[in-house]
């Protein structure tokens, strides 16, 4: 068993879909899920393994720093474990959700998603970084606009313009790195990286910045957001939220660890956490749409994440991840919900959900139940994680941001638990004949009891957030991995 | 077996239980609701005192264990989760969502529960927010305008617990735990500035579910929107949390600062104004509930007083106050809502004469009147007695003079409460109203019966609250099971002024039913003449409407400051801006490009800002 999988299997997927489209519609269907089945034997079979000791493997023969190779540690065992959930989850709600042709290419699209987010949390090589996320990304525009209507094309292309910067900025970057260090692979940067001009090095860091720093949400490069995760259908918001955004703000937080640890760096990232989930969070308050709104709750939420990395301590880095984490699952909830409250009440307009908590019981309370929890109250997974970032934050002297973070969370529990009291407690109860479909049901319920149980007990995560935090910190020992393994 | 996880196993167990045998089997759910709280109740009242118990979780170690004091309001939760239950049984019958309902109620008590055996603050936190959030849900069950009241509360709620967050959060990061055995007592190892902001913070946090002025006015909303049954606890139990959160903060943090006595002489006159305002306002009020709701805020109002001024008696006033205020404020809402259920309407100017069609929710609401005015002998007059005399002790003249202002204020909304409801004039429209069911009259006898007996031995009460009162470290005061003393060695002994009062009662009994037995006729409010005129049918001869005119208009600048308006304005300045905010995002994708550059710009430009280089 090796990682290579991880990236291999959805890729050798993606490639088949279209043929086997060509046979049979159903069967189409059915791959992605069992590639997750199969994705989920390796994380297990692996996870125990490579949480212990980071498994590197060497592609096409050449040994580190020459060749590419794949680093699967504790931080990617997580992260590709948490691909693993939220894009089985997905296919599932998919399943019967995505009923627009064509079906094998919303399929094959996932899986090449798929394939470009585990590569970046996987690969050890910077370049190969660069490729991961151009196919991430590349799939990430062409779901974006897959309803093919108007302000899908239109979310579509605005992500296209803002991606587009940020490969170039990443792209520069790398090139940059590389005329001064000549070398790609990750490790092997970090130990020359010191040679390298202070100039120059921050000119490369501020690149990666721009770069990564579009793709993870920070404000001001996130103006594509809002509108592609309210115009692509909603399971690929999920997509987005669950995975993609996660995917790069590892590559982020990655870089910046192993290559540029200075203290400022740690405060401006601070700041700008700051300056993202508050805008975030107050526009969030007054948007019409449903989905919109859960785009800003998106980006707020990135911001608490962005802070968390910043503050930079073991405990702080083991919050931003199990936050990570705990967001990653519960906006998936609530787009998934959100998808069918859209669907059922025929509008995307927040108004349009009166009364829908009576005809739509099940699909509701799924939504209530991702409100409540990702405001952070307890016994859901949400608090605790809230509350490992507040209690971290605060340990390095930050009170001015446990304030800010308290603050934004007064502001997101009046939008969401307005809609949660629209939904059960306006009279106008809307009918729809059509039923929320069992799999996207069960796709629901299998997030909730995961909330619920992570909720209960946060242990069964927290415990491998700390070697997985420790990976991050620990720049010598991923050197010493990565280069002698 | 009996032990603090169990507690909260049973009730959070059945409150998912109650929730899914609603879709079920829903004749079921009601006896399960029941059924737990009854056993809530058992294994509340049986708990070993020295239950110890430590759950890892996270990085956390949390403790759950009993203390006198937690007992005390553990007691008062269960006694009341209980009743109110009981009474929801048939209040609630024909109502819709009662999985919804029931499941909400009982997650409010075991939240509640958990609070009060909770021994560190991570704990407290936890089951604080379980009980917000499901409080908040039972406020928006039903009505109209739930919607804005509900969320107004949950605002206030959220500023509140986050408040004691950030308080929380600074202990921790300045002693490194959130025991409360190694927080409680070395609170003076962390510097002042710390321990001012902690205190403050906290004493706000628990102030919003005290409903303390000014951060009451999610409460009379509240109070008045949210079902009947739940308003009894929500009143009687849940703003009760706030007060042992302020007991804890006050006795096991702020005492042992040098600062004490300033936050002692603050909370004593917010305490002190509380009262007396909110008094003023229920005058005003022409809704029961909402009358009933500002008189609980004026009640806690005066725990605050005790609980500040510090001395043993006026502690002892305090708590005995807050359990007593719990039990006759149920009866209250209770009766309120007995009346609503027959009437569909708790407006004061339309209901009236109802004496002779609900006799038991009468003598209830007669009861609690009795003991809110602190008229002896019930057990209103103990606790009132104990506040002057702990207030007058301690040299507090002028808070004697508001304490004593607001109480007296009191009997005017009392009386209209009463007079409107119950007396006055018998009206066609409530010709066929009828008692409610037993399951409603059973809670609101025999708390009638406990307001009594508590009355006549306050000692019955005095003697939990006195070994609460040692957790606190406070020093313990004088008294036996019916008699009460001061420090001048002055003493009241209720048994004798029960006695004079039965013996008067009597004589008055005996007087009348001699001197009338012959010719006793049965009078109704139209049996009479007014100026030589029979009245008519519908002729009013009772007014409820402008009920106290001149007073309201003697206190009209007063009711018209409202810190609402403040709250409200400051609200929509912030959507408002919110609102302009939100245009950053104009979804042109040029500007989102410009934004990208010139955050570029800006990293380059201010380079040494940020990064300390020039590039």
């Amino acid at each position: 068993m090796s990682p290579v999988h991880f990236i291999a299997i959805p890729l050798f997927a993606a490639f088949l879909i279209p043929l086997v489209g060509k046979v049979s519609k159903n069967l189409v269907k059915l791959i992605p899920g069992i590639v997750f089945l199969y994705l989920s034997y390796v994380a297990i079979t692996l996870f125990p393994i490579g949480i212990h000791k980071p498994i590197v493997e060497i592609i096409a023969g050449f040994k580190a720093p020459f060749g590419i190779s794949l680093y699967y540690g504790p931080l990617a065992a997580f992260l590709t474990t948490m691909i693993t959930l939220i894009g089985f989850v997905i296919w599932l709600y998919s399943y019967k959700f995505i009923i627009r042709e064509p079906i094998e290419k919303y399929y094959m699209l996932f899986m090449m998603l798929i394939t470009g987010s585990t590569g970046i949390v996987l690969t050890g090589d910077v370049f190969n970084l660069f490729v991961f996320l151009e196919i991430t990304a590349i799939a990430a525009y062409s779901l974006t606009a897959f309803l093919r209507d108007k302000d899908g094309a239109e979310a579509a292309f605005k992500y296209l313009l803002i991606g587009s910067f940020s490969s170039t900025f990443v792209l520069l970057a790398i090139v940059l790195l590389y005329a001064n260090v000549h070398t790609l692979n990750m490790a092997d940067i970090a130990t020359k990286i010191s040679s390298v001009p202070l100039t120059t090095r921050i000119f490369i860091l501020i690149l990666f910045l721009m770069g990564l720093g579009i793709e993870s949400e920070m404000f001001p490069l996130n103006g594509w957001a809002p509108d592609a995760y309210s115009q692509a259908p909603s399971p690929v918001g999920a997509v987005f939220g669950g995975i993609v955004v996660k995917a790069s703000i590892y590559a982020l937080m990655r870089l910046i660890y192993l290559m540029f640890e200075f203290q400022s760096v740690m405060h401006f990232l601070v700041i700008m956490g700051v300056i993202t989930m508050l805008i975030a969070e107050m526009s969030a308050m007054r948007q019409q749409q449903i989905k919109r709104m859960l785009a800003f709750s998106s980006i707020g939420q990135m911001g608490l994440v962005i802070i968390a990395f910043g503050v930079g301590t073991e405990p702080s880095v083991r919050a931003a991840l199990f936050q990570m984490f705990n967001h990653a699952l519960i906006k998936s909830l609530l787009f998934f919900a959100a998808g069918y409250l859209v669907f059922h009440s025929g509008s995307k307009k927040i108004s349009a959900l009166d009364g829908l908590g009576h005809d739509k019981p099940i699909t509701s309370f799924f939504f209530a139940f991702g409100a409540l929890a990702i405001i952070g109250l307890p016994p859901f997974s949400g608090f605790w994680s809230k509350l490992y970032v507040l209690l971290s934050v605060a340990n390095s002297g930050l009170f001015a941001a446990v304030a800010l973070i308290l603050f934004s969370s007064v502001v997101e529990a009046i939008y969401y638990l307005r809609v949660v009291s629209r939904l059960y407690f306006n009279t106008e109860v809307a009918t729809d004949v059509r039923r929320t479909p069992v799999s996207g049901l069960v796709a629901m319920g299998i997030l909730t009891l995961v909330i619920l149980f992570v909720g209960f007990y946060p242990n069964l995560v927290l415990h491998w957030m700390t070697p997985a935090a420790n990976e991050l910190l620990n720049k010598a020992a991923y050197i010493k991995a990565g280069l002698f393994h | 077996m009996i032990s603090i996880p169990y507690i909260l196993l049973i009730a959070f167990a059945g409150a998912l239980l109650s929730f899914v045998i609603h879709h079920i089997a829903p004749k079921l759910r009601t006896p399960v609701a029941l059924l737990t709280t009854v056993l809530l109740l058992y294994f509340v009242w049986a708990l070993p005192a020295n239950s110890l118990i430590n759950i890892k979780i996270g990085d956390f170690i949390l403790t759950w264990g009993t203390t006198a004091y937690g007992q005390l309001f553990g007691m008062l939760v269960a006694v009341l989760g209980f009743f109110t239950v009981l009474y929801s049984t048939d209040f609630m019958a024909s109502k819709e969502r009662l999985g919804y309902f029931y499941m909400n109620f009982l997650f409010v008590i075991g939240g509640m529960l958990g609070i009060v055996y909770s021994q560190d603050f991570i704990s407290l936190f936890f089951f604080w927010e379980i009980m917000t959030w499901s409080s908040f849900m039972l406020v928006i069950y039903c009505c109209k305008d739930a919607q804005s009241i509900g969320l107004k509360y949950f605002v206030f709620s959220a500023i509140g617990a986050y408040s004691i967050l950030i308080g929380i959060v600074l202990l921790y990061s300045s002693m490194g735990t959130l025991q409360f055995k190694n927080i409680f007592g070395h609170i003076n190892e962390i510097s002042t500035g710390i321990k001012i902001s902690v205190i403050i913070l906290m004493i706000i946090g628990f102030g919003v579910k005290s409903a303390l002025m000014p951060l009451h006015v999610w409460a009379p909303d509240a109070y008045a929107v949210s079902p009947s049954p739940f308003t009894a606890l929500f009143s009687g139990a849940l703003s009760k949390m706030g007060i042992f959160g302020i007991g804890l903060v006050l006795f096991k943090l702020a005492a042992h600062t040098g600062f004490y006595s300033y936050v002692q002489y603050t909370l004593a006159w917010i305490g002190g104004i509380t009262a007396l305002l909110a008094t003023f306002y229920a005058i005003a009020q022409t809704d029961a509930k909402k009358l009933l709701a500002y008189s609980s805020i004026g009640q806690l109002g005066y725990i605050i007083v005790g609980l500040a001024i510090g001395t043993p008696l006026s502690i002892a006033a305090a708590l005995f106050l807050a359990i007593l205020h719990a039990i006759f404020k149920s009866m209250l809402f209770m009766a309120t809502g007995a009346v609503y259920m027959r009437t569909g309407t708790t407006n004061m100017t339309e209901v009236s004469g109802l004496i002779r069609k609900m006799p038991i929710s009468f003598v209830t609401a007669l009861f609690g009147i009795i003991t809110v005015a602190g008229v002896p002998p019930l057990g209103g007059f103990a606790a009132k007695w104990m506040l002057y005399e702990s207030l007058i002790q301690s040299g507090h003249y002028f808070l004697v003079i508001v304490i004593f202002a607001a109480s007296t204020a009191a009997f005017l909304y009392l009386f209209r409460y009463i007079f409107s409801l119950f007396l006055g004039q018998e009206e066609k429209e409530w010709e066929n109203v009828k008692e409610v069911p037993w399951t409603m009259q059973i809670p609101m006898i025999l708390m009638t019966i406990f307001v009594l007996v508590i009355g006549v031995f306050p000692g019955l009460l005095l003697d939990p609250i006195s070994s609460a009162m040692q957790y606190l470290n406070v020093k313990p005061f004088d008294y036996q099971m019916s008699v009460l003393f001061n420090n001048w060695g002055g003493k009241v002994d209720m048994q004798i002024v029960v006695r004079s009062i039965a013996a008067v009662f009597i004589l008055l009994g005996i007087f009348i039913t001699i001197k009338g037995y012959r010719n006793t006729r049965y009078v109704t409010t139209k049996d009479i003449h007014t100026s030589g005129e029979i009245p008519t049918e519908n002729e009013n001869l009772t007014y409820a409407v402008d009920f106290y005119k001149p007073f309201e208009r003697s206190i009209a600048p007063l009711l018209k400051a409202s810190i609402d308006k403040v709250y409200t304005l400051t609200g929509d300045i912030f959507e408002q801006a919110f609102d302009y905010l939100r245009y950053v995002y104009t979804g042109n994708g040029q500007t989102y490009a410009m934004y990208v550059v010139l955050f570029l710009a800006i990293l380059l430009l201010f380079s040494e800002l940020i990064f300390g280089i020039i590039l």
